[in-house]
């Protein structure tokens, strides 16, 4: 099936109830936000600087209501349907990756409601950014993975791929806007995805990595790559697969409420411990487990690296601290 | 120009030093127009220093940012200096550190390098995107070049410099043990233009500014981290009992967070813009870091980082100041 794109804001405007995010400028920085009308949606531009993550594990969530100095705790009320348009593949890949953790053990009511109740509506990547490399980690720029529709710019159109039983009834309900994509559309749609994994030109092989990382726990190279850093958040918050959160409660007057606010395992205080002692003492320890959650434990406990490979640590580390450079030297690293 | 044989002749001879631990100065980066801070510890090393237009990383704040382990029992602590290369704005950083007692002399040694401004990355890479192999960037007769894939670009100064540089008074190094280069010349003026329209705007103007951009904070911290100015050993948002800040993120907090960092930087801001640069959603901090330069400097006469003999603003008085609750 095709959609026009003339036809975007009134394809929108069949979703009523349902909240729907975008890809939304506001001011220099591309976010996801809830869009009402095609206009307020940048689908042009590359990936959007903070990930749709934001959506579905909200920086900041209440996770219940008290007064101080009475038993009345109020919880929230029910999540709304949710679409969100324009999603990248690395994106939605990251998500089935966090869905792990969120429903390991203790399931976790919050996130898995707002999570089922959320249509992922993809948008294939035809102009992939200089540091992308998502055909090294299992996705690439037009993966289905995680995607109810995969939506591909064809133009004058977009072409749609319905993938599961959410979208389906997503195109249902737009189908009076919907005409059916011929043979050709199909073709040059697979052209331009082809195009578009051969233009990703940052490689890693992660294979050998997984096993090879516990082996490198006092390897001089964490001084290495971890001397020039921060300590700052942006290579975690801004990652679409880093999931950490704490939680605090907050008081104004006599309202209290109880929050979840996304934590960074860069922070020295995320691992300092009540007594003073902090196992994780300076950012070497710290940069070498942001690299061994991502490429060693996560693949121990879920089969997955947790890392899609959409490049924004790279892009956006202030002092060039690169992944794909760490883990070269951790395949150069003898064992 | 600069004689990148001569800073690395220069680099490796400071390294050698018996009272020099390690160097730090910059590197090209992974890709494109990056660039890495460069920790030396060998005269090998060297070979990969450079100092260029794209070279705007101060790193005057690793000499705050250490983390030190504890010394094993029966060791001595490392305490030989820290080589540093800085640009006049960096010089102003390790300058108001040394008068605040952040630091010592005797644990740093400056090298100056003499700035004729450096490349706004965001300019150029908005300008340039996608460029993977590393590009090399030139100050040549006033101009700056850049040496791309496609071949060598040249660009008038004042379009492709940081902000910061328009209005730099001191591109030569205010404190250095060592100078690279001759000194250039000072091209900047501190009209406070840009302070000016922004106070012209009306109150609602300003807070509407501002709420935007407050708004899209995610609160990492990345411009407190790489401030050489903020280098509290528990900073106040860090706190916990009490909470001044709390860790929501919402108008409110990041209001508070904000504010209040600019608030501790007053006449202590060296307008090096390094938190404008590394912010991730473009909030320009500078705007209100200049506009408590210019307070200071109305009102106290001040400028940070710049006389060492003076003592930090906020904590000398004046015996004879007007205001009675002074003593």
């Amino acid at each position: 099936m095709k959609l026009n794109k003339d036809k975007l804001a009134d394809f929108i405007a069949t979703l009523p109830g349902k909240k729907v995010y975008g890809p939304k400028k506001s001011g220099e920085t591309l976010k996801y936000a809830p869009v009402t009308g095609a206009a307020d949606l940048c689908l042009t531009a590359a990936n959007t600087t903070v990930p749709p993550k934001s959506v579905v594990f909200p920086q900041t969530e209440t996770l219940l209501r008290f007064e101080l100095g009475t038993t009345d705790i109020k919880t929230p009320g029910q999540e709304s349907e949710t679409v969100l348009l324009g999603v990248r593949p690395c994106d939605a890949r990251a998500m089935t990756i966090v869905d792990n953790v969120f429903s390991w053990g203790v399931e976790d009511p919050y996130y898995l409601e707002r999570r089922a109740k959320i249509t992922l509506v993809g948008l294939a990547c035809l102009e992939p950014c200089a540091n992308c490399f998502c055909t090294s980690v299992g996705g690439g720029p037009a993966s289905k993975e995680g995607l109810d529709v995969l939506m591909t710019d064809l133009g004058d159109s977009y072409l749609l791929d319905v993938l599961t039983e959410k979208g389906e009834n997503l195109c249902q309900s737009a189908s009076g806007l919907l005409i059916n994509a011929t043979g050709e559309d199909q073709e040059a749609a697979e052209k331009l995805h082809e195009k578009a994994a051969s233009q990703i030109s940052r490689h890693t092989d992660p294979a050998g990595i997984p096993a090879k990382l516990p082996h490198l726990w006092e390897s001089l190279l964490w001084d290495t790559v971890s001397a020039s850093c921060l300590g700052c958040g942006i290579c975690t918050y801004l990652c679409p697969t880093c999931h950490c959160f704490d939680m605090q409660d907050e008081t104004e007057g006599s309202e209290s409420r109880r929050c979840r606010t996304w934590d960074s395992c860069m922070f020295s205080e995320y691992t300092l411990h009540a007594s003073g002692h902090n196992p994780r003492p300076t950012r070497r320890e710290r940069t070498r487990n942001r690299i061994n959650h991502k490429y060693s434990y996560f693949v121990d406990k879920f089969n997955v690296i947790a890392c899609v490979g959409c490049g924004r640590c790279i892009n956006l580390c202030p002092v060039n601290i690169d992944l794909l450079d760490i883990l070269s030297k951790v395949g150069e690293e003898a064992r | 120009m600069i004689d990148l044989e001569k800073l690395r002749d220069l680099a490796r001879e400071t390294i050698s030093r018996d009272d020099v631990k390690y160097l730090i100065g910059w590197k090209p980066g992974t890709h494109g127009f990056r660039i890495s801070p460069h920790f030396v510890s060998n005269p090998e090393e060297t070979a990969e220093l450079i100092f260029s237009p794209l070279c705007s990383n101060n790193l005057a704040t690793y000499l705050t940012l250490t983390e030190k382990r504890p010394v094993p029992r029966g060791e001595q602590p490392d305490t030989r200096k820290v080589a540093l290369m800085v640009k006049g704005c960096d010089s102003r950083a390790v300058l108001q550190q040394l008068t605040e007692q952040g630091i010592t002399k005797d644990s740093v040694y400056v090298i100056g390098c003499p700035c004729e401004g450096v490349i706004d990355i965001k300019k150029v890479e908005g300008k340039y995107p996608g460029i993977l192999d590393q590009v090399e960037a030139r100050w040549e007769n006033g101009k700056i070049s850049l040496y791309l894939p496609s071949g060598k670009v040249e660009m008038a100064r004042d379009d492709i410099v940081a902000e910061k540089c328009l209005t730099c008074r001191y591109p030569n190094p205010v404190i250095a043990d060592v100078s690279l280069r001759e000194e250039v010349e000072v091209k900047g003026n501190n009209t406070f233009d840009d302070v000016k329209k922004m106070e012209a705007k009306s109150t609602q103007e300003k807070w509407a500014f501002w709420q935007g951009k407050f708004n899209s904070c995610i609160r990492c911290y990345a411009c407190r981290n790489v401030c050489p100015m903020c280098y509290c050993e528990e900073c106040i948002l860090d706190k916990t009992n009490p909470t001044w800040i709390q860790r929501s993120v919402n108008i409110s907090e990041n209001t508070s967070f904000q504010l209040a960092r600019a608030f501790h930087l007053a006449g202590r801001c060296v307008e090096c813009g390094e938190c404008e640069r590394v912010c991730p959603v473009n909030i320009p901090l500078s705007h209100l870091n200049r506009k408590l330069v210019k307070e200071v400097m109305d009102k106290f006469g001040f400028e940070p980082g710049v006389d060492p003999e003076a003592k930090p603003l906020l904590v000398g008085y004046r015996p004879n100041d007007k205001e009675d609750f002074i003593l």
